[in-house]
């Protein structure tokens, strides 16, 4: 059998055409679930301002002369829903809605008799639990965005990723305010 | 505000004395991941190399039954309506072909090499396709069931959203789920004895998770987060499409030892048709057969206690008919055996140990991958060291036990099903009662176990202080329980047993049962329920130092004790004085495996002549 040189590079481009659309794909994806994982975040920040009216309800009745406390839950759940689509402001918002529920959670420990009932500690368990959620949610879109930038920006398929429409992700960082938290603390 | 940078990375801590540790013996959880992922690639290739060398036997004693099947299928439809010459020449080439392959193999004929691969070809081929069209059957059957029988064998049930532990656990998973970028996966609670979880499942879309009601107290949240976050990074990882595979392929044998077996017992033979109304049945329909059909395959490739025992058992009585009968099947037979002991050497030496280390490789990614959904080694770290100290049995769950978290089989602590333990319990306090101060009491339940049959030998023997002390549990006994205290013999009945009386020792034996199954002794076979781990000589679970190695090198805080490096030695030595021993022994197998495959192709082929030629003589007349 003959083997001619237009067959040999005919079959190098149509391997290099299969690559391409492997790499086009596997980007795609990629980039779909960078977009799922932001959208993520959102659901369970939304999911944590449904849950806020139940979660005060459920402890004011023990802590009624403690109003402040919840006063500044409900005016940061406010203002974080206000904020809408304006990224920058809704981010600083739940950051101090954050802080807000972390305080409350503070002055429930300072009630042993509250500790102990069965009902807080259900609520503490979901306040916990939907933190570690929007903190997981963050977590996976940082790991997902990782993900696509290496892949997209790495040799050789930096050479047509944007060419292609690919361009690299931002990663999510934690907001101003709440870094200097932790820098107070240490 | 004064950072130290020093206090914030660790970097410059001083190192604790003793440390094993260097800088660049740390691993980040994502090199760990890619590490593993190669290692799964390359074990993936041994493991496929390691089913080839498996087939092969197995192929060259199947394709002669295969061959006798058609022959005899052919030969039966030949006498109603005669078959063309055209199919009876092509029948004598493949035999012609066969025959010079098989010849060649045994006595060095040279042949053109055209024809040996034909023949080759000839004699492998079809066994090779029915095994793996048994494989894909097998694998169809099972994802069609799905995961509801598993579920029923373990009495699962779902969290209570309303108490504080089972909020806690599904709420962890969703965390984990989100951490993982996966849909939730549906959380199961078993309340068995032992604390483990496993996630099961044939696809991540009907993954369940199922725990055990036991870890969830056992546990603290971290260790939870820990522990879930390996299941749920499990599922991410594709593990449970790994894991389906492989039993299949088990599965798979089993079913050819049913089918070969079938002829001889009617066992096997149930167990036959049970799969094909499984397989039959619509979807869903009946996942509680599926398990038990599953849990029969496993089970069916152990050799002894088979049906084909009892059919050549000399001491049943046959007739006439039947003993022609065993005549007529005797080549069978060695096929049989051929089949059985090849599955039993290959898989339990070769399949099996590849496959073994395959789903060890895949159970470290897991690892790697929990910490990487926590970024928090010390959670996963603490939590199997926890798990590993207790006994992880979950009653039921035998048959996927490469699917937990920790190994279910390994004992910690004896573990008794909760009916059981009740019970032993109330005995344990009768005891405990009837005791009263005069001596010291036994610490744990293997102990009174162990001090009561003493003092019940002892009444037997007619020691008077052991009479009274089981006349004392008696009483204890009934105030809590009365129908176990009517079980217990009376001092009259002890008396008559030394005279002889038959009736006394009846109920002594009686009682005997019925502590027997109480000891903490039954549970040991309990615990020998058939796995898929049965049929490797290789355990599907790392050890926990292994694990527990590799977490540390992601940044866990364990204190392991050093590693004895004298038994290692010592080890060693054993080893290379036994080694050339436990190759001969390898090789005295592989030589019976051959002479077997041989005989049962002889025997096959003179059995498919003699066949053909009787269906050729009714045919004449």
């Amino acid at each position: 059998m003959h083997i001619s040189p237009q067959m040999i590079g005919l079959v190098i481009a149509a391997v290099l055409l299969l690559w391409v659309i492997s790499v086009f794909n596997a980007l795609v994806a990629m980039r779909n679930r960078v977009q799922n994982a932001w959208a993520q975040i959102d659901v369970q920040l939304k999911r944590r301002h449904d849950l806020i009216p139940n979660l005060v309800e459920a402890v004011r009745g023990y802590l009624a002369h403690e109003r402040s406390v919840f006063d500044s839950v409900t005016q940061a759940r406010a203002q974080a829903i206000a904020a809408g689509a304006n990224l920058e402001q809704r981010m600083a918002a739940e950051t101090i809605l954050s802080g807000a529920l972390g305080k409350l959670m503070a002055v429930v420990e300072n009630y042993p008799q509250l500790r102990a009932s069965e009902n807080v500690q259900m609520l503490q368990e979901q306040l916990t639990s939907t933190e570690n959620r929007i903190a997981y949610a963050r977590q996976c879109y940082n790991d997902e965005v990782m993900k696509y930038n290496t892949t997209q920006s790495t040799f050789p398929r930096n050479l047509f990723a944007s060419l292609l429409g690919f361009s690299s992700a931002t990663m999510f960082t934690a907001a101003d305010p709440e870094r200097a938290n932790v820098m107070a603390k240490i | 505000m004064s950072v130290s940078s020093s206090s914030v990375s660790g970097f410059d801590a001083p190192l604790p004395a003793g440390q094993r540790f260097l800088p660049r013996d740390r691993e980040s959880f994502f090199d760990a991941q890619a590490r593993n992922r190669r290692t799964t690639w390359r074990l993936s290739a041994l493991c496929v190399i390691a089913a080839v060398i498996m087939g092969i036997p197995l192929a060259l004693v199947v394709t002669p039954l295969l061959y006798g099947v058609a022959l005899i299928v052919a030969d039966t439809i030949n006498l109603f309506s005669p078959l063309s010459p055209a199919f009876w020449r092509l029948a004598n080439e493949i035999a012609r072909f066969g025959i010079v392959a098989f010849e060649s193999l045994l006595q060095h004929k040279a042949a053109d090499p055209r024809t040996l691969v034909l023949g080759t070809a000839v004699l492998l081929l079809p066994g090779a396709a029915f095994s793996v069209l048994l494989w894909l059957g097998i694998n169809a059957v099972f994802r069609r069931a799905g995961v509801g029988g598993a579920l029923l064998a373990l009495k699962a049930r779902e969290p209570n959203q309303g108490e504080l532990k089972e909020l806690q656990l599904a709420d962890v998973v969703e965390e984990m789920a989100i951490a993982a970028g996966l849909p939730a996966p549906r959380v199961m609670l078993v309340d068995a004895p032992g604390a483990n979880a496993a996630v099961i499942g044939t696809s991540p879309e009907d993954a369940r998770i199922v725990v055990s009601r036991r870890l969830i107290d056992d546990l603290n949240r971290d260790e939870l987060e820990g522990v879930l976050a390996r299941l749920i990074a499990s599922i991410g990882n594709g593990d449970l499409r790994i894991a389906f595979r492989v039993t299949a392929i088990f599965e798979a044998c089993g079913l050819l030892v049913a089918i070969i077996n079938s002829p001889f017992g009617p066992q096997s033979r149930r167990t036959l048709w049970r799969i094909v109304r499984c397989g039959l049945s619509g979807s869903g329909n009946n996942p509680q057969e599926a398990a038990a059909v599953a849990d029969l395959l496993t089970r069916s490739v152990t050799l002894e206690s088979d049906d084909i025992d009892r059919f050549f058992d000399p001491t049943t009585k046959r007739s006439k008919l039947r003993s022609r009968r065993n005549f007529l099947f005797f080549p069978i037979f060695f096929t049989n055996f051929a089949v059985k002991l090849s599955l039993w050497f290959f898989s339990g030496l070769v399949l099996g140990p590849s496959v073994a280390l395959l789903w060890r490789t895949r159970q470290y990614l897991a690892d790697a991958s929990a910490v990487q959904l926590t970024r928090n080694p010390d959670g996963l770290s603490s939590a199997l060291q926890r798990l590993n100290q207790d006994s992880g049995e979950v009653p039921g769950g035998g048959w996927a036990s490469h699917l937990f978290v920790v190994d279910p089989k390994h004992s910690g602590r004896m573990a008794l099903d909760p009916a059981t333990a009740q019970q032993f319990r109330v005995l344990a306090q009768a005891w405990d009662v009837s005791a009263g101060g005069t001596s010291q009491p036994a610490q744990d339940d293997a102990a009174k176990y162990k001090e009561a049959s003493a003092v019940f030998r002892a009444a037997v023997m007619g020691d008077t202080g052991a009479v009274a002390r089981i006349h004392a549990f008696t009483q204890a006994l009934s105030v809590t329980n009365p129908d176990l205290a009517a079980k217990i013999p009376s001092p009259a009945d002890l008396a008559a047993l030394r005279t002889g009386d038959p009736a006394a020792l009846v109920r002594l034996r009686a009682l005997g049962t019925v502590f027997g199954q109480q000891s903490p002794r039954r549970t040991k076979t309990q615990e020998q329920s058939p796995d898929a781990s049965s049929w490797s000589v290789l355990g599907f679970h790392p050890s926990l130092k292994r694990r527990l190695k590799r977490l540390e090198r992601m940044g866990a805080h364990i204190k392991l004790e050093a590693s004895d490096s004298k038994t290692w030695i010592v080890g060693l030595v054993f080893g290379l004085i036994f080694s050339p021993f436990f190759l001969l022994i390898l090789a005295l197998f592989l030589l019976l495996i051959s002479i077997m495959v041989v005989t049962s192709m002889t025997f096959l082929v003179i059995w498919l002549a003699f066949i053909h030629q009787a269906f050729a003589l009714i045919a004449h007349h």
